[in-house]
């Protein structure tokens, strides 16, 4: 047995001794070296091999390691029956069992990394002999240590909920002595109000929400916004929430997915280049203009994609109405009854305008597709405004046997491939039906080559900081991943749990690796990340903001609510067809209203903030909750004091959102985390800053129900900095009160708030 | 089919890195840096280059040219007539001051756009290019940083006042970003902090200690990014250089000349800002959209133009800043020469007007035309790529060089328009 354990170890993978060789499959291999391994054959996948040991265990072996033998002997072997099965966890695995596999690839990965620093370290080592120096000895790299509970409970309330823990969380979370306390906390997190902010403000940045439509005057994203909030709060498979934006109809009040194509009304080429970044993970908007200058598409398989999109409007016209766009004619009547009695037209034409022309904002299919080359199309294959029968892009030959595009080739028959332009045409017309319902299903295929695998990339990049790819936007070639078995192995479990986003983030923080302090140094730029444990990484904005509501609004935070959407739904929505210009008049009274009825809601004051829970000494009664729920949104100084996700989306320049990084969502993920003097001047003397020092601050009121400096120190450090101070902390505190009085909690908590312990997320 | 970065040569590669670097860090720290960069861009061959600074001042909502710059006498005139001015050109009837200045200005009356709707149209024209879903593109401001550097170690390199959000540093590094400025009367935001002196000091004290073991474990590059950040502020925060944003500073007299509303201080702010070395100020003032009442809105928001315009030019002739210093004019479109049935104009992005002034352009000068009523360029069209390109060209930026993007895109100053040399003196 020691020669197998010789191999794996070689390779990376520790393996007790196995006793029986039951399968008969099961052989002997060896590598390169002679080192070798009773196993049994599962499959040959590109260039691993996977091997099962008599334990069970599954390994992904590169294939290049073994003998030359072995390597034709794989070639040549049958796969197991249940090979794809086998290679993946249990169907119906827990979480725990699922993450003790990707904490298993995790340090596979880390110990190939090893090997192959390694072994850059022995040339170098060479050469420093040769100078005649004497090289330092390797280190290899290790898994970091078990973070503490402290930084544990930190972390994932600000990576699940988008917040720092308010002060009784955090005690109560340290306090208990539940041994699987961390998988409950999880558990607890992931169904709660916070984790639909903090999912939310990821998807707004990546979707690039926004209130205010470009071009459209009175189209609001609102409805959208909920809709995507209504999406994550009842958790709905990545899948269905996908196939719905892609595919949708209607106007965005009265179906929120349509937001998403009509984010980009007027501009389609653009929706389609961030579909495919967003959904597939392949960045080819170089090619909306011309062939990509470093990849292999082209400007033509762009526009093949984009003729999924050929015949769909998201602005009617004329002849988008049985009798033409009765629009017009509505706004003369009523201009011309407001003149009548005595009204001053001018004043309202445009208005009235902008109410009817809202309301022309719509997704609908047309009967023809319209998609055609660009006037300035260069290349052989077309000419300029040729019209483009629709194609999908495939990243590897073996694509064309994938059941995904098998079915959209069903679909769309071989009309697309005739010769003739006229005979094209003609096709194309009557081809153009369900276009973007093929497209979609191709896209959320369980099988499509990128579907499944870009978004884990992406959420393992919000739990650990960083994807296996350079971008999370670009997965071009998945074997140049930091860890591609495990990148893969992450896109078959989102298929295994059946693209449920909460048990997949479930898994995710339940990894040992999650679970393991943050990386104190530097990455070297352009290596690979083997996660040793996740990365220091600064708050986003959204996470800052809300992390100071936390400390004023204590965790009621999170049942305040955003309700602009309905109302403006309700005032704004009319059948153009139908509508009368009374009721027209009145639509216009209903949205001038919208204004009034949303000061309403606005009212109380800071010294009322999140107090209930403060007084009563930290446990907030049944009765607290309701009452939070119909509690007026507080303004301070201007500022709406809720989260970030209720707030405008995104917040208006100058806010402390925007200072702090919050993307204008003009593109996607362009969340900033980079500094700047004007943020730090607002980390320093803004409003935001005020308020927390403001001794109606909900901190200072919870200092009053300490009964000593020393237990109101351990106040503000845990409140803010979730985690006890030290005893050096504690002396400075101390002296701090000594010479400052009540001032110097003020002093504390401004001096906190300004750390960069406080700023990044260890 | 990877990363594009990797495929870059490595003098490109070098060249972003060191770029990068400079403009994040700031001249000072290195100048080796500064050294491979002069070598590798000259000021641009001939014409331009004079402009140490660059005020730009935008009119949100879409100027009318026929009522400012490009006056008519037809049935587009509108309700005043053409006035005379100090030069070889005539500025519609609103422009009383700036007609007593026409001799140090030069108008472009061949202006022409694509795009009708505010957003895309301002975008445009501040960036050179055409809005896209995928890429935000700098603003000239933020290209001024890129190509050379950082003013000062305190003051930033450009500052949009009354702006808002807007493209700012665009692909490049948010440091490079202007600095926004609201309301010109308070000027430099959260410079003021609710404790005095001696306790903010203190606080800034007990932060570094708090801090002092995190800062121990974590010595990565962000981290340290923000320790500089930090000293950055604290540095500006003691430095004479913050008078620089202080209108209190200067006389009644002179505020009166600017005139009070928000165009008027702004430009005076501008012109405080320049003086004390910031290279790009854009100023921006809203209440141009004149869809009803085009007479009403002129009266108010064109006269008080016309009155900061005139005395920003004065005011920079008067204090010898003139010269280093381009002024321009510009807006996302014109206006329809056609009044509405709201006594107001449209939107007209076909043909308008924009101004130069100073910074090594010719006085009493007009570029191109339009036809008798306004409606079409009939002379010596001018894209808002040429026009930025022009801009870029008056401050000394290498307008032909090819910036790559981090995803790998290739961009210019100003989407490579052509500059308009004949404006140079």
């Amino acid at each position: 047995m020691k020669t197998k354990r010789y191999l794996l170890t070689g390779i990376g993978v520790l393996v007790l001794a196995a006793t029986s060789a039951s399968a008969a499959e099961s052989r002997v291999w060896t590598d390169t070296q002679g080192r070798k391994v009773q196993a049994a054959f599962i499959k040959l996948d590109g260039d691993t091999i996977y091997l099962q040991t008599a334990d069970g265990t599954v390994y992904p072996l590169p294939v290049a390691r073994f003998s030359a033998e072995d390597q034709a002997l794989a070639k040549s072997l049958k796969p197991a029956e249940d090979a794809n099965v086998l290679a993946q966890v249990p169907t119906n695995a827990t979480a725990a069992q699922a993450a003790a596999k990707i904490d298993q690839l995790v340090k596979m990965g880390l110990q190939r990394g090893n090997l192959k620093m390694a072994e850059a370290y022995k040339k170098s080592a060479a050469e420093e002999m040769k100078a005649g120096k004497q090289p330092k000895p390797y280190k290899p790299l290790a898994e970091n240590p078990k973070c503490s509970d402290e930084q544990f409970v930190r972390r994932v309330y600000i990576d699940i909920v988008g917040r720092i823990p308010s002060y009784e969380e955090t005690a109560a979370f340290l306090k208990s002595g539940s041994t699987t306390k961390r998988a409950e906390l999880i558990d607890k997190l992931l169904d709660s109000d916070g984790y639909v902010s903090a999912a939310y403000d990821y998807f707004a940045d990546m979707f690039r929400v926004k209130d205010k439509f470009d071009g459209a005057d009175f189209v609001r994203g609102l409805p959208y916004t909920q809709w995507l909030k209504e999406q994550i709060a009842k958790n709905q498979p990545w899948n269905k929430i996908a196939y719905e934006m892609i595919t949708a109809n209607g106007k965005v009040w009265n179906n929120g997915a349509a937001g998403y194509l009509l984010r980009d009304s007027g501009m389609p080429l653009d929706n389609l280049a961030n579909t495919l970044t967003v959904f597939l993970g392949t960045d080819v908007a170089c090619a909306q203009c011309h062939d990509h200058p470093f990849t292999d598409w082209t400007q033509m398989q762009f526009y093949q994609m984009a003729s999924f999109f050929g015949a769909t409007t998201t602005r009617l016209n004329g002849k988008d109405f049985a009798n033409g766009d009765p629009g017009k004619k509505l706004q003369e009547d009523l201009v011309y009854q407001i003149e009548k009695t005595g009204g001053d037209p001018k004043k309202f034409r445009n208005l009235i305008g902008n109410v009817i022309g809202a309301n022309r904002y719509e997704v609908r299919d047309r009967e023809t597709n319209s998609m055609k080359l660009p006037h300035d199309y260069k290349y052989k294959d077309g000419a300029p405004n040729d019209p483009v029968a629709p194609k999908l892009i495939m990243w590897s030959p073996k694509d064309k046997e994938n059941p995904a595009y098998k079915a959209v080739e069903a679909e769309l028959g071989t009309k697309a491939a005739s010769k003739s332009k006229k005979a094209k045409e003609a096709s194309m017309a009557q081809n153009s039906e369900g276009l973007r319902d093929t497209f979609g299903k191709w896209m959320v295929a369980d099988t499509n080559p990128r579907f499944a695998m870009t978004i884990a990339n992406r959420l393992w990049a919000r739990a650990f900081g960083l994807g296996f790819t350079q971008s999370v936007k670009s997965i071009d070639s998945v074997e140049e991943a930091s860890n591609p078995e495990l990148l893969k192995h992450l896109g078959n479990e989102m298929v295994r749990l059946k693209f449920n986003m909460k048990d997949f983030m479930r898994v995710l923080y339940n990894t040992q690796t999650y679970q393991r302090e943050a990386t104190t140094e530097d990455l070297a730029m352009g290596e690979p990340y083997y996660f040793q444990g996740p990365i220091l990484r600064r708050m986003t904005a959204e996470q800052a903001w809300d992390s100071y509501m936390t400390l004023v609004l204590g965790e009621g935070l999170d049942k305040i609510k955003n309700t602009e959407a309905d109302p403006y739904g309700r005032a704004i929505d009319m059948d153009l067809e139908k509508t009368t210009m009374q009721t027209l008049a009145s639509k216009i009274t209903a949205l001038q209203n919208l204004n009034k009825e949303a000061q309403k809601k606005m009212g109380g004051s800071l010294a009322d903030a999140g107090g209930k829970t403060a007084t009563k000494g930290g446990k907030a009664s049944k009765d607290d909750e309701d009452m939070m729920m119909e509690d007026k949104i507080v303004n301070y100084n201007g500022m709406k004091l809720m989260r970030a996700s209720e707030l405008e989306q995104p917040a208006p320049p100058g806010h402390f959102l925007r200072e702090f990084g919050q993307s204008e969502r003009l593109v996607g993920d362009s969340n900033s985390k980079a500094g700047s003097v004007p943020q730090v001047l607002t980390l320093m003397n803004g409003k935001a800053q005020d308020m927390l020092t403001n001794k109606d601050s909900l901190i200072h009121r919870t200092l009053k129900t300490a009964r000593d400096p020393a237990e109101k120190t351990e106040m503000v450090f845990l409140s803010v900095l979730s985690r006890h101070p030290t005893l050096r902390e504690k002396d400075i505190a101390k002296k701090e009160i000594q010479a400052h009085g009540d001032e110097g909690y003020s002093n504390m908590i401004w001096a906190l708030i300004n750390t960069r312990e406080f700023t990044f997320v260890q | 089919m990877s990363n594009p970065f990797k495929k870059w040569d490595a003098e490109s590669r070098r060249e972003f890195m060191l770029r990068t670097a400079k403009a994040t860090l700031g001249v000072s720290v290195l100048s080796h840096a500064d050294k491979v960069m002069a070598a590798a861009e000259a000021a641009p061959a001939g014409k331009g280059g004079k402009a140490k600074s660059v005020i730009y001042l935008y009119m949100a909502g879409g100027m009318s040219h026929i009522d400012t710059w490009d006056p008519k006498t037809g049935d587009t005139k509108g309700p005043k007539d053409p006035i005379s001015t100090n030069a070889d050109m005539k500025l519609g009837g609103y422009m009383t001051n700036m007609a007593k200045q026409a001799d140090k200005i030069t108008v472009v009356r061949s202006m022409s756009s694509k795009t009708g709707v505010h957003e895309a149209g301002t975008y445009v024209m501040k960036t050179g290019y055409e809005p896209r879903g995928t890429i935000v593109h700098p603003s000239l401001g933020s290209w001024g940083q890129h190509f050379l550097g950082k003013v000062s170690k305190t003051l930033p390199s450009s500052v949009t006042i009354g702006g808002g959000g807007g493209p700012g540093a665009g692909f490049f590094p948010p440091a490079l970003a202007p600095v926004p400025i609201g309301d010109p009367d308070r000027g430099l935001q959260n410079v003021t902090s609710s404790a005095n002196g001696e306790s903010f000091n203190k606080r800034i004290a007990l932060m570094n200690e708090f801090d002092s073991a995190f800062k121990d474990k974590f010595k990565s590059s962000e981290v340290k990014a923000y320790n500089d950040f930090y000293d950055e502020t604290l540095k500006l925060l003691k430095s004479e250089d913050l008078k620089a944003f202080d209108l209190s500073q200067e006389d009644t007299a002179t505020k009166e000349m600017y005139g009070a509303g928000q165009l008027g201080r702004g430009c005076l702010l501008a012109r405080r800002l320049v003086q004390n070395g910031v290279r790009f100020v854009e100023v921006v003032s809203g209440g141009w959209d004149m869809h009803n009442y085009i007479d009403d809105a002129m009266g108010k928001t064109g006269a008080a133009m016309d009155k900061a315009f005139a005395a920003l030019i004065e005011d920079l002739k008067r204090t010898g800043l003139l010269d280093s210093t381009l002024v321009v004019m510009g807006s996302e479109f014109g206006r329809t020469p056609r009044i509405n049935e709201n006594s107001g104009r449209d939107h007209f992005p076909k043909a308008y007007s924009t101004v130069f002034a100073g910074g090594g352009v010719k006085g009493g000068y007009v570029y191109g035309s339009t036809n008798a009523e306004g409606s079409e360029v009939a002379d010596k069209q001018v894209t808002v790529q040429d026009f930025i390109a022009t801009i870029g060209c008056a401050m000394g930026l290498p307008v032909d060089k090819v910036v790559f993007s981090p995803s790998g895109r290739p961009f210019t100053v100003g989407d490579k328009g052509t500059v308009v040399a004949d404006i140079f003196a």
